[in-house]
């Protein structure tokens, strides 16, 4: 398999309470179309990866809405699949080049979440979940809650130690001019922010995000004469697992994750220790500790130890996770998140990550996961 | 949550066989930033119990005092006003769990 990126582009992530959806998408397209030297014509179709368009804003068919922005008539895909929307559009994209059913095609992802109330969006995003856990009245950092619980009690972690995830996270993201949050934080201050849902404490927790990231992708080496650092994807998979947690053998670990990344290695003849530098789904500090870990990154029950020595780390660490600031610090507009994260890695191996550079990153994963675990989808990309 | 009467209809007959079954709590939380329908109960625990059956469930515990929240808690499978609704349509109900 070969899939080269052209251009990529993200637009701000945060609070943007001024830009429209449709403004959103259209910047993060026509900034991808740039960046590779394309007219939108030159476009064989769109898939845009979003979760909560029409729970928030009753707005589906967003095929449609979004190459009507781009003034074109060309196919269009909405691919849904909770927060990992963005990495399912795209490894939808991609089986489209495979089959050789197109050439060149835009990826997108977007989430515009902050014009409505921190309740309306735990409902909204409950939509990911299960009947079983909606009505117990869980939301989203209750199950990712519990799982910290299972982990801290299984492994003897404590509550600063899954703090040091996002310490690590806001480190990165005062590098990151697109990031939500770019300042430095401490463990004192996430132990002291208030509770959202025990052991998980507010800056445990990604945001509420508005963004759009986009990609263009084309099979083979076509167009990518004009592109001067090329990026290949080399492998995209995907895996599944129940909707609700409490259905589960584990409670700390992902088995929708271990199986996409065995597959991802596999296709790409990897092994964990060959990535350079990862973009982790930290939906929450505990997320990013387990991820780690059937990622195969660390040994089981070692993933927030070794965040906490450093090992994850940019400047000092082996696998870097997270430069961009990850969804903590960079934010989670949750349709878009997946691209982003193919986004910061195709920077990071271009070498163009400026002051958050990993350096000498050759080879690079994402991590994307829906729901408590529910989908999973990972790709590897290589210079 | 909707609440087409229905779909309440539908899951009466697994709400009702539910009654009276025990477990002992595995997992639990304190959910404090809760969906729009929870609001006016928040906090409130969340917990995953392991039944008697073998099977795991997940639900809301009430009637709880702090040291009821603990691994290995028994807890009773009770029937409760799920939240309130609108003023007008059905009154949903649904099956919580309760310290033993």
């Amino acid at each position: 398999m070969k899939i080269s990126i052209l251009g990529t582009a993200t637009t701000k992530f945060g609070e943007l309470w001024n830009v429209s959806p449709r403004a959103l998408a259209k910047e993060a397209m026509l900034n991808a179309l740039n960046a590779s030297d394309l007219k939108p014509s030159q476009i064989d179709a769109l898939f845009v990866g979003n979760m909560l368009s029409e729970i928030l804003g009753n707005q589906a068919n967003l095929g449609s809405l979004l190459v009507e922005e781009l003034g074109v008539q060309v196919p269009a895909f909405r691919i849904e699949g909770a927060c990992a929307s963005g990495g399912l559009a795209l490894h939808n994209a991609i089986n489209s080049l495979i089959a050789n059913q197109y050439k060149t095609v835009l990826v997108l992802g977007i989430e515009k979440m902050t014009d409505h109330g921190q309740e309306e969006i735990a409902t909204a995003l409950m939509a990911a979940g299960s009947d079983e856990e909606r009505l117990a009245g869980a939301t989203f950092p209750g199950v990712y809650a519990l799982m910290a619980q299972a982990y801290m009690q299984k492994y003897k972690v404590t509550e600063e130690d899954l703090a040091a995830v996002s310490v690590k996270n806001h480190y990165h993201g005062s590098f990151n001019p697109k990031a939500q949050f770019q300042s430095p934080i401490t463990v004192s201050d996430v132990m002291k922010s208030s509770k959202i849902a025990d052991p998980l404490k507010l800056l445990d927790c990604s945001p509420i995000s508005d963004g759009a990231a986009a990609v263009i992708i084309s099979s083979g080496d076509s167009g990518v004469r004009k592109i001067k650092k090329p990026v290949y994807i080399i492998a995209s998979e995907v895996a599944t697992d129940t909707l609700s947690l409490h259905d589960r053998k584990s409670f700390t670990s992902l088995s929708s994750v271990v199986q996409a990344a065995d597959k991802a290695y596999k296709k790409a003849g990897l092994k964990p220790r060959d990535i350079d530098v990862a973009e982790i789904h930290d939906c929450f500090s505990i997320s990013e500790a387990i991820a780690t870990e059937d990622l195969g990154f660390s040994k089981i029950g070692e993933g927030a130890k070794d965040i906490k020595k450093g090992k994850r780390t940019l400047f000092k660490g082996d696998i870097i996770c997270n430069p961009s600031g990850g969804l903590k610090a960079c934010g989670h507009p949750v349709g878009a998140t997946g691209i982003k994260q193919i986004v910061e890695i195709v920077e990071q191996l271009r070498g163009e990550a400026g002051r958050r550079q990993a350096e000498g990153a050759k080879i690079g994963l994402t991590h994307n996961v829906g729901g408590s675990g529910a989908v999973a989808v990972i790709h590897i990309l290589q210079r | 949550m909707t609440s087409s009467p229905v779909k309440l209809w539908r899951r009466q007959k697994d709400v009702a066989s539910l009654i009276g079954e025990k477990g002992k709590i595995l997992l639990w939380t304190i959910i404090r930033a809760p969906a729009k329908s929870f609001v006016d109960q928040a906090p409130y625990p969340v917990v995953i119990a392991k039944m008697q059956n073998g099977e795991n469930m997940i639900g809301q515990l009430v009637d709880w005092q702090k040291e009821d929240l603990k691994v290995g808690r028994e807890v009773i499978c009770v029937l409760r006003r799920l939240h309130t609704e609108e003023k007008e349509g059905v009154i949903y109900y649904n099956i919580k769990f309760k310290p033993l």
